[in-house]
């Protein structure tokens, strides 16, 4: 695939700079009559081309908020940025006029939802609305553009794509929608593509498929892929790099191998800890204390404390820094050494 | 959908028995007075004007043979005479094409005002010009069709003489536009707040998002995506509407001397002549049920995910 957009700037070996995509210290609120809701609290992230990054967190935990700011998408009012930047290709999005930001969206980043029936509009064929990438970014004519939608349909492998251009998204299975979807995303060949919870509405078989295809798509095209789950098995094998999102914040970052081998937040050791394994068939399964925390009502010092099996006195004091422990790799907690050596609890 | 349209159009015929039926029970047998008996000025009518009539529209016959009767004349397209022997069919052809004209006018009005006005209103919610609809859609709601036209025909067609206070024959399309606006002015505020929920709720829909997340011009987003399913609501609404428009507007034809055929149909209610009622009822109800139809089919050309078999 060429790129028909300058390559990324890199500069060299620093980790988290210089990337094809930055976030940085990105904070979001949704103002509403209940009081402000902190959803995005300084998250920082980075991805590069034909690098995947999963984005790991429960609901609330402001994965999706991120993502949608990133895209620009995000419901405004009640969602306000309240601070810090969005680089596409050292470009700050957040401050692009709206016109130059459109243009970046589907043709350099471009994203998928969970739920493909309710995001593809039910009024229209499949093959129109995938099509309508074509027309309106590249301005070829119907004819042109239904042709590109086959290939597309091809691409993302939907049996019989020409028969089925013109059907409705109604008429298609729930993991096929997804395809379309996918097709509809990967249209203009993005440098990045953000998957909001790709498989979530799909059954277990499908899932892997989505998965599968998704790899096999970054692969040929060397695209950068923010993947947003709340499914630890989905991203084991297709991630280069997990960020672990709780409260709004980035508490933990690793790359899978590290992240799995041995977590350095008590968040990531909780939910490692809580799936399911063959070996303790029978047991109890574990599971983290508590409920996610209320975000108009944030605790203080660490958000996790209140369900952390690692408390001590100043984690409902103190903020803990996402700080490098080792290597890459960053954790937000005041005892994170011990943690990852398993030392404490 | 073509086989869908003929078993619709033959669910028509039992219901068209039906309603046929009670329409010339109630307005024949029901007692209501006997229907020559003010035929004649203040004094009785004669026996022998009585009997001739009676007789001439079979009224000593059993019902069921009247309704008999009254089924076989319509099918071969007969609606007979009224009371002073004018052809019923003419009294009609001279009523409904106004009334036509009158409903069309009415619902353009609804469509273009109510739809325009819904789409900016919903477009920009919560804002100065949203919160000025809701009052001014409000104050439509609320005020009787009877307030609205006579107080637009005392302003503009007395006070101010920019129209004439009523319709002259012939009714020509510029001097039904007041009439129309009476008409219209309650559903077309309804289809105004229709119209703004409808944007609404489908602005926060997933596929906006998605057309937004594609790169696609605001005016693309809400010209096609946003409008296309915001407007199947609105569109079936104002499909029933022309339904009842054509069914006549008794109080806005009788303020403006519209001869309609609602003035037709209440006119001869007041003069008991039952021999008018009973064809246009007739008309009207096929004629209701022709534009439900309409609209059901229309329903699915408008939502691909309506199919009929």
């Amino acid at each position: 695939m060429t790129k028909a957009v300058t390559e990324p700037v890199s500069s060299g070996d620093r980790p988290y700079s210089g990337s094809l995509l930055e976030v940085e210290d990105l904070q979001v609120e949704f103002r509403t009559q209940a009081g402000v809701a902190k959803a995005v609290n300084g998250v920082t992230y980075s991805v590069d081309a034909g690098e995947t990054l999963a984005v790991l967190g429960e609901s609330g935990s402001g994965k999706s908020v991120t993502a949608q700011t990133i895209m620009g998408i995000l419901d405004m009012p009640p969602g306000v940025v309240r601070g810090g930047r969005i680089r596409f290709r050292g470009v700050d999005l957040l401050t692009m006029p709206e016109a130059e930001r459109r243009k970046i969206r589907g043709e350099g980043i471009s994203m998928i939802f969970q739920d493909a029936l309710s995001a593809l509009n039910p009024l229209f064929p499949v093959g129109w609305q995938i099509g309508e990438m074509f027309r309106v970014h590249r301005g070829l004519s119907k004819k042109q553009a239904y042709a590109k939608a086959v290939e597309l349909m091809d691409r993302v492998r939907i049996p019989a794509a020409k028969q089925r251009l013109r059907d409705f998204p109604h008429q298609f299975s729930g993991g096929m929608r997804q395809r379309i979807m996918i097709a509809m995303a990967i249209a203009l060949d993005p440098e990045v593509l953000i998957a909001d919870e790709p498989t979530t509405a799909l059954d277990v078989t499908v899932q892997a498929q989505i998965m599968d295809l998704l790899a096999e798509l970054q692969r040929e095209s060397n695209m950068a892929l923010i993947l947003i789950t709340h499914d630890l098995g989905v991203v084991a094998d297709v991630a280069h790099k997990i960020a672990v999102m709780y409260g709004g914040r980035i508490v933990e970052q690793a790359s899978v191998f590290d992240l799995y081998a041995k977590p350095a937040h008590p968040y990531t050791k909780g939910l490692l800890d809580s799936i399911p394994r063959v070996d303790q068939k029978g047991q109890d399964l574990f599971a983290i204390k508590g409920i996610p925390p209320n975000l108009l009502h944030m605790p203080s010092g660490c958000a996790f404390h209140p369900r952390c099996v690692f408390k001590r006195d100043n984690c409902t004091t103190d903020v803990p820094a996402l700080l490098t422990v080792e290597g890459p790799r960053r954790s937000a907690c005041h005892y994170s050494r011990e943690v990852l050596d398993g030392v404490a609890g | 959908m073509g086989r869908y349209t003929i078993r619709r159009l033959l669910q028509l015929i039992p219901v068209l028995l039906g309603t046929t039926f009670l329409i010339n029970f109630m307005v024949w047998q029901l007692p209501g007075g006997n229907p020559f008996a003010n035929r004649c000025g203040d004094r009785p009518c004669p026996e022998a004007f009585v009997a001739a009539m009676t007789e001439q529209f079979g009224l000593n016959d059993p019902f069921w043979l009247q309704y008999l009767k009254y089924l076989t004349n319509v099918l071969q397209g007969n609606l007979g005479v009224n009371f002073n022997q004018v052809p019923v069919i003419d009294l009609i052809k001279l009523a409904y094409p106004t009334t036509i004209k009158l409903a069309l006018l009415a619902v353009a009005i609804e469509a273009v005002v109510g739809i325009g006005l819904g789409v900016i209103s919903g477009l920009k919610k919560g804002g100065f010009f949203d919160s000025s609809i809701t009052i001014f859609t409000l104050f439509l709601l609320s005020l009787p069709v009877f307030v609205t036209g006579f107080t637009l025909q005392w302003i503009l067609g007395i006070q101010l003489g920019i129209i004439n206070p009523t319709v002259s024959a012939g009714a020509p399309w510029s001097e039904l536009i007041v009439p129309a606006i009476v008409l219209a002015s309650l559903n077309m505020a309804f289809t105004t707040r229709l119209t703004r929920t409808s944007i609404v709720e489908n602005f926060r829909a997933d596929y906006v998002r998605t057309a937004v997340a594609k790169g696609l011009p605001r005016r693309r987003v809400v010209g096609i995506h946003l409008l296309r399913n915001s407007a199947i609501p609105v569109v079936t609404f104002l499909g029933t509407e022309i339904g009842a428009l054509m069914g006549g507007a008794i109080v806005t034809e009788g303020i403006f001397n519209i001869t309609g055929i609602g003035g037709l149909l209440f006119g001869s209610i007041g003069r008991r002549d039952y021999t008018v009622v009973v064809p246009v009822a007739t008309l009207l109800v096929v004629v209701y049920l022709l534009a439900n139809l309409l609209v059901d089919l229309l329903y699915g050309v408008l939502d691909p995910r309506i199919r009929y078999e």
